[in-house]
């Protein structure tokens, strides 16, 4: 009994501590580099400062390049997520087959990151905003597709019953009945993975795909330390003011909920 | 005007719930289905409009001299079907965040046309046909209202409105007062009365208070073991009760 206590309360803490030190040997993380690495790391960004202010307006236009790039993406992926959520969720999809069809294309294109298929569409199409609105999109679908066909699963099925007892077919009854019940959800999800395309359409610009993360890059490859520190100040103004934007239609929309 | 014959239902868990149902209905009945919690009349009333599909035996709906057998329908079938049969559910089953005149025209949803319906374009025939739905059950100031705001006795108006909008041969209510107040029960069930008067609709409903059947109905219908054992007078004396519920005192 106590030995069986003992091996409880233990097993997981130990388990953890050999998986760190597995990790530390594996990857040849040391302490020493990292303090021998601060001189450089503190020389780097001492040659950041002072941002260079003259190419702050210049750079605006990339950074709003940035922004439509992350609201295109979104309302795209908003476009291919709907259905695809429909034919996945249990209590819609047409047929078993077509259920798996769906859920297989969410898995794929949640589990293949949105750079790669940024670098896949870069190839395809050229460098600029275009491959890189096109990944958000696809991506998306994944994050997107399976939250939406989980609010569908949980609308109440009563009104959807109704609809269909009026004689409506089954496109009306999801239109009618399904939508407004998930409508709530759906925009909470979309501002949320808005958010995210911000912050990734500037990563995805680094491979190219246009906006603030390609001049981010450029200035890096240049030795253009000044103007980076410009570029991070931009992004940071850049998410703060997304983010800003989506609580404010976020509480707007919940609280039109509260007050009806 | 309905006939159902030889029904028989069995559950997914292989319980035979409904054995052999034989009754019909007449032009303008109101006709309560009466019987213990888990009989089965739900399901017969399903049956009916084909939300669940019988395991045997036939109903025939003979609507202006056609009689269409409904145990034969295919999909296409059923949904021209179901928009001559209004349903009344317990829960009201009304789209909470649409306004009440939006769930009203509802009813018209099997009558119009895909395109047109997923572009919102209702006739104004329809619009006006839907506040005189609600005029009639006496709620025309709420139409704005979003419905999920209503009391459970509006809502419950708010669905026999889309059931008019239907412009029903035959009305399905399942246990369409069980979720309210005796008072309010009162109000929904004398406007159901009155529809099924005033415009000639067969009514068939499903009740959990003998009371309430022989206060509204004009024939009572009691369902135990699978089987109609009782058909007739809405009020029921003692030996009725029993054969229906089992024990007069109930």
């Amino acid at each position: 009994m106590g030995v069986t206590m003992f091996k409880n309360r233990y097993i997981i803490p130990v388990l953890f501590l050999l998986f760190v030190i597995w990790s530390i040997i594996g990857t040849g993380f040391s302490i020493r580099d990292l303090i021998a690495g601060v001189p450089n790391l503190s020389n780097f960004i001492g040659c950041m400062f002072p941002p260079a202010w003259d190419t702050f307006v210049p750079l605006i236009s990339p950074a709003i390049e940035t922004i439509q790039m992350a609201f295109l993406g979104t309302v795209f992926a908003v476009v291919l997520s709907v259905p695809v959520a429909l034919l996945a969720a249990n209590n819609i999809t047409p047929s078993k087959p077509v259920k798996l069809l769906a859920r297989g294309v969410i898995a794929f294109t949640r589990t293949v990151p949105d750079i790669v298929f940024a670098l896949i569409f870069v190839s395809a199409v050229g460098l600029g905003p275009v491959p890189g609105i096109l990944a958000l999109a696809i991506h998306s679908v994944g994050m997107l597709g399976k939250l939406y066909a989980e609010a569908i699963e949980e609308v109440d099925p009563g009104p959807v019953e109704a609809v269909e007892a009026v004689g409506a077919g089954k496109l009306q009854a999801v239109y009618y009945a399904v939508i407004p019940q998930v409508t709530p959800s759906f925009v909470a999800s979309t501002l949320y993975r808005f958010d995210i395309n911000v912050r990734s359409s500037i990563v995805l610009g680094l491979v190219g795909a246009g906006g603030i993360g390609f001049e981010l890059i450029m200035a890096m490859r240049l030795f253009r330390y000044h103007e980076m520190l410009t570029i991070l100040i931009i992004i940071f103004i850049v998410v703060m003011l997304s983010e800003w934007a989506s609580n404010s239609i976020r509480a707007h929309v919940i609280g039109e909920e509260v007050l009806k | 005007m309905l006939t159902v014959n030889h029904l028989r239902k069995r559950l997914p868990n292989g319980k035979l719930l409904l054995r052999d149902i034989n009754f019909s209905v007449g032009e303008g009945e109101f006709v309560a289905i009466l019987g213990l919690s888990g009989t089965g009349k739900t399901i017969l009333l399903r049956c009916i409009n084909r939300l669940t599909t019988p395991d045997g035996g036939e109903i025939v709906l003979t609507d202006n001299g056609n009689p269409l057998n409904i145990t034969q329908s295919d999909a296409g079938e059923i949904r021209e079907l179901r928009r001559r049969i209004g349903m009344i559910f317990q829960s009201f089953n009304l789209v909470k965040r649409r306004s009440v005149i939006e769930n009203v025209l509802i009813g018209k949803l099997g009558r119009i046309g895909m395109v047109r319906s997923l572009m919102c374009r209702f006739a104004d025939d329809d619009i006006e046909m839907a506040h005189r739905a609600l005029n009639r059950v006496g709620i025309s100031d709420l139409a704005d209202r979003r419905a999920g705001t209503l009391s459970g006795g509006e809502q419950q108006r708010v669905a026999i409105a889309r059931s008019i909008m239907q412009d029903p041969c035959l009305l399905l209510a399942d246990e369409p007062v069980a979720n309210l107040d005796p008072t309010t029960a009162e109000v929904v069930m004398e406007h159901l009365r009155s529809i099924s008067v005033g415009n000639g609709i067969s009514t068939l409903a499903v009740l959990h208070q003998p009371e309430l059947a022989r206060r509204y109905a004009t024939r009572v219908l009691g369902v135990r073991d699978g089987v109609i054992v009782y058909d007739g007078d809405a009020r029921l004396s003692d030996d009725d009760f029993e054969v229906i519920y089992g024990c007069n005192d109930v």
